[in-house]
């Protein structure tokens, strides 16, 4: 990112807080996401229903599932994976009211999978609280074949599908919940600049 | 500003205060297309002086041949529905501007609750159409005083079936908006179109609720209020101007050849904003754009509704 300059498109996120007045609060986190959850629990925590939904991830440095048993005061549901924690999410939109607030952290990939959830259900992505937690890493779409690659951790790295050398923008997709990589020597093959972690 | 330039083709005395005009245009051509919940801002010239009021246009977005307003007569404003209910009739001609649209339906809703009072109803019977057209999920609820004042319910009742709810004052039935907004599905968004008190009640209620401010739309044409009068200096133009009693702002620039932008003419949509340079006494904010924070700074001035009581004024214009 150069100084003054920036992509508007680039999703910021701050932390969460309870959000109140509300019918009801659902709060989703997978990984490293749990640490939000428990400084959510550190707060002042409102009197209307709250229910939290947790996945421990394998890609996770570390897991909270042990914690967040002994913290949460009600209506916890652990999964062991992103997969059935969506269908779990998507289980429990059904049953959401107009006035619920939703609240999600984890990696970037993570949250914008839940968000294809909450949006699919009528919430609109501005209302419903973020927190990056734990990573940096992108997931990243491939411009030229179409596909996603997740936990990008450099700038320039070689499509899982492809191959191509991709540049990974700021440019980002909410819709796809990626962010635009565009093949970097697509001028001059086999230039590649030098390659950095620059999304640890 | 594009201009259209429209004959009355049709009057329809509806209830004892509210008149229904049907426009077309006078070449003979269809009128431009609009979206449900459009407005359009008709001039008058009433004893030489121009007032312009916005009216929701009422009709299927789908019929281009011609606009549909409603008029409720109001004998304490400043004579513009006074002047469409007795000084227009069929053939007279008017001006009118292209439909501006502030109250859109949200294309990602899952599900629509409309609620109007009295001739709050106007934006919604366009609105109607689009939903209906749409397939859209919905729900009308209409509260007017009592029963001859309901005006369009026979229409309502072909267009909605039972998605209407007509809750009549005169009966004793009142919307009760914390059990409307209590226990529904997500994806609903709200609208709420009538007079100032249920609109903020409509709104206190969803905010306490739980409700985000992205599910509920609300739309206020004000008419410009009726005030003491004062003198407006404007820098750009370089000139003075008196701002009588019963003109805005915005209105006495108008008459003094000056062409401020403007959309709604009351106080909705943001658009004739002006930097106040100068004022050593008190604005008088009347408009619903401004935030509290804006309006307390006293930086700008919407001058299509608000006022000042003061010595001098500068205007940015």
């Amino acid at each position: 990112m150069q100084r003054g300059y920036w992509i508007r498109s680039k999703p910021l996120y701050g932390s969460l807080v309870w959000q109140t007045p509300a019918a009801a609060h659902l709060v989703i986190a997978g990984g490293e996401g749990g640490i939000a959850v428990l400084k959510l629990f550190q707060q002042m925590y409102p009197k209307d229903p709250i229910q939290v939904l947790y996945a421990d991830l394998p890609t996770a440095d570390k897991n909270y599932s042990d914690i967040l048993q002994q913290i949460v005061p009600e209506e916890l549901e652990l999964s062991d994976s992103e997969e059935s924690l969506l269908n779990q999410l998507e289980q429990r939109l059904k049953n959401c009211t107009m006035g619920t607030h939703f609240y999600v952290a984890g990696s970037e990939a993570f949250m914008w999978q839940v968000l294809q959830k909450t949006r699919a259900a009528g919430v609109q992505d501005v209302d419903v609280q973020k927190e990056l937690c734990g990573t940096l890493a992108r997931p990243v779409y491939c411009v030229h074949c179409k596909t996603i690659t997740r936990d990008v951790h450099h700038n320039v790295f070689a499509c899982s599908h492809c191959g191509r050398h991709l540049f990974v923008r700021d440019h980002f997709s909410r819709r796809l919940g990626a962010y635009m990589g565009v093949m970097v020597d697509a001028e001059q093959p086999g230039n590649i600049p030098q390659i950095e972690e620059v999304y640890p | 500003m594009s201009i259209l330039n429209v004959r009355v083709a049709d009057v329809e005395q509806v209830t004892d205060v509210v008149k229904h005009f049907t426009l077309v245009q006078e070449n003979g051509q269809p009128l431009p297309r609009f979206s449900g919940g459009s407005h359009v801002v008709v001039s008058m010239n009433i004893n030489g002086r121009i007032h312009r009021n916005p009216y929701s246009l009422m009709g299927s977005p789908e019929n281009t041949d011609s606009y549909h307003i409603s008029v409720r007569r109001q004998e304490k404003s400043r004579g513009g529905s006074v002047f469409m209910h007795d000084g227009v009739t069929v053939g007279t001609e008017l001006q009118i501007t292209y439909p501006v649209n502030l109250f859109s339906l949200s294309k990602l809703g899952k599900k629509h609750i409309l609620v109007a009072g009295g001739i709050g109803i106007t934006p919604f019977m366009s609105q109607i159409a689009d939903l209906n057209r749409l397939g859209d999920d919905y729900e009308m609820h209409y509260a007017f005083r009592s029963a001859e004042h309901g005006a369009f319910v026979d229409q309502l009742q072909q267009m909605c079936g039972d998605r209407l709810h007509l809750h009549i004052e005169s009966e004793g039935q009142r919307i009760n908006f914390h059990k409307l907004l209590s226990n529904q599905p997500l994806g609903t968004h709200i609208y709420v179109c009538g007079p100032e008190p249920m609109v903020n009640a409509l709104l206190l209620t969803a905010k306490d609720l739980g409700w985000p401010k992205t599910h509920v739309h609300s739309e206020q044409f004000l008419a410009p209020p009726i005030g003491d009068s004062f003198k407006v200096q404007l820098a750009k133009s370089n000139m003075e101007i008196e701002i009588p009693g019963d003109m805005s702002m915005l209105e006495a620039m108008e008459e003094a050849g000056l062409e401020p932008d403007f959309l709604c003419r009351g106080g909705a949509c943001g658009r004739c904003e002006v930097e106040v340079l100068e004022c050593d006494g008190a604005l008088m904010h009347n408009d619903h754009y401004l935030s509290d924070a804006e309006k307390a700074s006293g930086n700008k001035i919407m001058p299509c509704v608000s006022r000042a009581r003061c010595q001098k004024l500068l205007l940015n214009i």
